[in-house]
């Protein structure tokens, strides 16, 4: 039921760009083109695409590593049946992006556990300016075991520590972003001074994790400070979305669980002192469709034949707890799994959603495979268009990250057939709204902590 | 001019000519630190992305070779030391865009010029800083390059946990065995690992991927690096260190050298050594690119080249030059001597070596500390070159066929009349005269500037 006072909320849709297809055998299907992943112009294809249907955001997700390659330091081959192996790192290709369109904002993710609060509010806030104003940090602490040893560790950090130093990097990365007033660069020829000494600030951090002084070498971003996202849904997860982001992205398959997560996470904004709406959450959607139910099922049994039940079984792999599932027969139940370091909230979807309809080791693989744990839509674009608008009004989200199986032929679909539904309807935007992606999500603009106490002197 | 055309050397002499190079150096929003004031600066292209693209697009359609991005990771000058205050409102040096940001941007909108950009190995992981340069280079289907340095400024240490700035030589153990890393993850794929066969569900080929597992003093780094192989075998890296072990590093590593050299005997010099250090590594002397940087002013006749200088001159300030001076003196508190007396001796720099040896050569050729400080504060003590197109093209002429260069990373004392004036009346001339090309000789940065394509160490 519509929220009284909201009854006219219209959707944010994001491109959630995961090249070369999310389906873990999309890249084999007939109409996939299989290079997309390192090519950038198939990116500047996707994002004129989406900025031409009015899209919020593109959108996209990371790894500091090659999924499996601990495996394959082991000497496990068969993780060369894994298509999303090699990528274009997200931030230089948001810059680039940023470059070539105008109105769509540009979201990247990059993870706590293995950068510096001063490289990653440096390059935020860079592309924000480059962007004038349309960028965002998806913030992640980093589900992949691979990831570690990277960078000198040996094993993942674990869970909680990951998200106590995320949260005090969170801190260092907005009070970063304040190190300029708005009016802190002069640049008066006339006088020769460039910069107004009062309104640059040092931060002077000194914390558990972190001892940074700045002030950082950007100043003010045209939108305030880039829109914050996450996608934790653990309980640390909600509670660190709660206090700081903008954006939320969430895998949500069945619409009760959704509303109550909807329900869950604004409660706990406005117990951190914000308002509900200050909260978008955004749950991924896999479109499969087609001209017929029937013809849409058939594309979808088609993507789920070219898949291999070993590839299928590798997307169970980072949310397995360690446990290597190859050892289990496929027509058995889905084991036991140990706790996961990695992505908890994940865990717990697949595992309840293999028990409640009792799906065997084989089929939760390949039912996870198919959506990398997202919802799959599978029908014609006036069913796709309702089901969105249903949980839109049903306040089971602000919006979908809309995630494809291959390029370019089901996201340019998307655009073409369920889009102008979804303005039929009156749920999505004929125009934008603004210039920035605040604008356009609806989101306030934050105040500059050193205005707002010299104002209230 | 068609009387100029005909005694246009012919495109045979053309091509067995030595040919100038060059780098159009990014400092924003000037290079001359208080250049910005000039009234034709446009100090907005510290943080304006527009301005950017019409800088790069205005040094492509000029034919250079590539843009340099200089960086530092923190406002330079925010430490309360060296007997002053905290930041310095004069410097226009305050803010600016990310530089690998801005390549990436850049990239997108152009075809040709190369991309360089600074990118310190002190805060920095390899993994990330690998993974960056790669991607930007297939961004620009080849185009890009790594500007490697330790960092120069004490201010950056504090933005990362650090209460000092990592010692000189420890910063270059570190440098070294970083690049060993980055260059060891760009090979991680080799050319043809990736079959994308769609009949066999085979993505890719596992015996062309190649796992580090490099465990060192400072880094350990499994691998794969998850971009494939570079468009151009690996993006180009740059170096400024010269200092010995800054050099020592670059004769190993470095595809080109940025360098601060005053005249053709120090160049000529400079050239020779860094060669000899290279040959020592077994690398031929054409692998290795040498750019003295240099400061062009450029006037339509000599006394408009003199007014445009003058105008420059007037515009350097005192107190960001001592400034200058203050960040090279190894400690030592400067405030305590006559700016109009000599320079006393310094304890050494742990900050930038080299640049502290070059103002000590400064002080014993009678200049006073003020003196110093004025060409710190106009051109970062880089040569100042003024004259006509004609004179400009005998000076840099003349070193190149003394080989006391390679080119030229310029520095232009604002933006974007400087960049503008050199590409419209100074690149005819060279061009004119032979000695700079008409047309870019290839899609990758290593084809324009003319070193090899590395062959993938693990294939």
């Amino acid at each position: 039921m519509p929220e009284p006072g909201r009854p006219d909320r219209m959707m944010k849709l994001g491109a959630f760009l995961s090249t070369p297809g999310n389906h873990l055998a999309g890249w084999r299907h007939p109409d996939a083109v299989t290079t997309t992943d390192m090519d950038f112009k198939a990116h500047a294809r996707m994002a004129h695409a989406a900025e031409a249907a009015r899209f919020d955001t593109i959108f996209f997700q990371d790894t500091a590593a090659v999924n499996g390659s601990e495996a394959m330091a082991r000497g496990d081959t068969s993780r060369s049946k894994l298509s999303r192996t090699v990528k274009l790192e997200p931030t230089a290709l948001l810059a680039a992006l940023a470059a070539i369109t105008t109105r769509i904002g540009v979201i990247a993710t990059m993870t706590t556990t293995y950068n510096e609060p001063y490289n990653v509010a440096r390059r935020f806030a860079s592309i924000d300016h480059l962007s004038e104003g349309r960028a965002g940090w998806n913030l992640v602490t980093s589900q992949i075991e691979d990831e570690a040893q990277n960078f000198g560790f040996d094993a993942h950090m674990a869970h909680g520590d990951r998200y106590a130093r995320a949260a005090e990097f969170y801190d260092v990365v907005v009070g970063l972003w304040d190190s300029w007033e708005a009016d802190g660069l002069l640049r008066d020829k006339a006088s020769g001074v460039y910069m107004d000494r009062d309104k640059v600030h040092f931060l002077d951090h000194v914390g558990t994790n972190f001892r940074v002084r700045g002030p950082l070498n950007v100043a003010r971003t045209p939108q305030g400070r880039p829109v914050v996202a996450q996608a934790g849904s653990s309980e640390a997860g909600r509670e660190l979305a709660a206090r700081t982001a903008d954006v939320v992205f969430t895998a949500q398959t069945q619409l009760a669980p959704a509303q109550a997560f909807y329900a869950d996470l604004r409660a706990r904004t406005v117990r951190h002192g914000r308002l509900a709406d200050d909260i978008k959450i955004m749950p991924g959607i896999t479109p499969v469709l087609g001209p017929t139910m029937a013809a849409a099922q058939a594309h979808y049994e088609q993507l789920q034949a070219l898949m291999p039940d070993d590839v299928a079984l590798q997307s169970l792999s980072h949310i397995s707890g360690g446990l290597d599932l190859r050892q289990f027969p496929l027509d058995g139940p889905l084991p036991e799994l140990p706790p996961s370091n990695a992505a908890k909230a994940r865990q717990e979807l697949v595992v309840r959603t293999a028990r409640e309809r009792n799906m065997t080791l084989r089929e939760i693989a390949r039912h996870t495979a198919a959506g990398t744990g997202h919802r799959v839509l599978v029908g014609t674009p006036d069913y796709v268009a309702e089901q969105l608008a249903l949980w839109l009004r049903s306040d089971a989200a602000d919006g979908f990250n809309v995630i494809c199986n291959y390029y370019h032929k089901p996201f340019e679909d998307f655009c073409a057939l369920v889009v102008p539904r979804l303005q039929e309807m009156a749920v999505f935007r004929r125009e934008y709204e603004g210039r920035t992606l605040r604008e356009n999500l609806g989101l306030r603009v934050p105040e500059n902590r050193y205005t707002a106490a010299r104002q209230a002197d | 001019m068609p009387a100029f055309r005909a005694a246009r050397p012919g495109a045979a002499a053309r091509m067995s000519r030595k040919q100038l190079r060059f780098g159009a150096f990014f400092s924003v929003p000037s290079c001359h630190p208080t250049g910005w004031r000039h009234p034709d600066a446009v100090p907005e292209a510290d943080l304006g992305f527009r301005h950017l693209v019409h800088m790069a697009k205005t040094a492509e359609r000029g034919k250079l070779d590539a843009l340099f991005f200089q960086d530092s990771v923190a406002v330079v000058g925010s430490s309360v030391s060296h007997g002053r205050a905290p930041f310095n409102p004069r410097n226009g040096r305050q803010v600016h865009i990310e530089p690998m940001t801005v390549i990436a941007g850049l990239a997108a909108v152009t075809e040709r010029v190369g991309l360089i950009s600074t990118c310190t190995t002190t805060y920095n992981e390899p993994y990330n800083v690998a993974r960056r340069f790669l991607t930007i280079d297939h961004i620009s289907g080849g185009r890009a390059g790594w500007n490697l340095v330790t960092s120069q400024a004490e201010d950056e240490a504090m933005n990362f946990g650090l209460d000092a700035h990592v010692e000189h030589g420890a910063r270059y153990e570190r440098a070294a065995e970083f690049h060993d890393v980055v260059r060891g993850l760009w090979d991680s794929w080799e050319d043809d690992a990736f079959l994308r066969d769609k009949a066999s569900g085979q993505w890719f080929d596992p015996t062309k991927m190649h796992i580090l597992r490099h465990e060192g003093e400072h880094f350990r780094v499994r691998g794969p690096l998850n971009v494939s192989r570079s468009p151009q075998g690996r993006p180009v890296v740059a170096q400024a260190g010269s200092s010995a072990v800054g050099m020592a590093l670059a004769a190993r590593t470095a595809d080109m050298v940025f360098t601060a050299q005053p005249t053709i005997a120090e160049g000529q010099a400079f050239c020779r050594t860094m060669r000899e250090l290279a040959a020592a590594h077994g690398r031929p002397a054409d692998d290795l690119r040498i750019f003295p940087g240099l400061m062009p002013i450029v006037g339509r006749t000599m006394a408009e080249a003199e007014d445009k200088y003058e105008a420059l001159r007037a515009l350097v300030d005192d107190e960001t030059g001592l400034r200058g001076v203050a960040r090279l003196a190894g400690g030592l508190d400067l405030s305590q001597f006559d700016p109009d007396g000599p320079l006393p001796p310094l304890p050494p720099s742990n900050a930038a070596r080299a640049r502290q040896d070059m103002i000590v050569a400064m002080g014993q050729r009678g200049m006073s500390i003020r003196e110093i400080g004025r060409v710190l504060g106009m051109s970062q003590a880089h040569r100042v070159l003024y004259g006509t197109p004609q004179t400009m093209a005998d000076d840099m002429q003349a070193w190149l066929e003394a080989g006391a260069c390679d080119g030229f990373n310029l520095l232009f004392a604002h933006y974007p009349a400087p960049l503008e004036e050199f590409v419209d009346l100074v690149v005819p001339e060279l061009q004119r005269r032979g000695i700079f090309r008409t047309e870019y000789e290839g899609a990758t940065l290593r084809a324009n500037l003319g070193v090899p394509v590395p062959e993938n160490m693990h294939a």
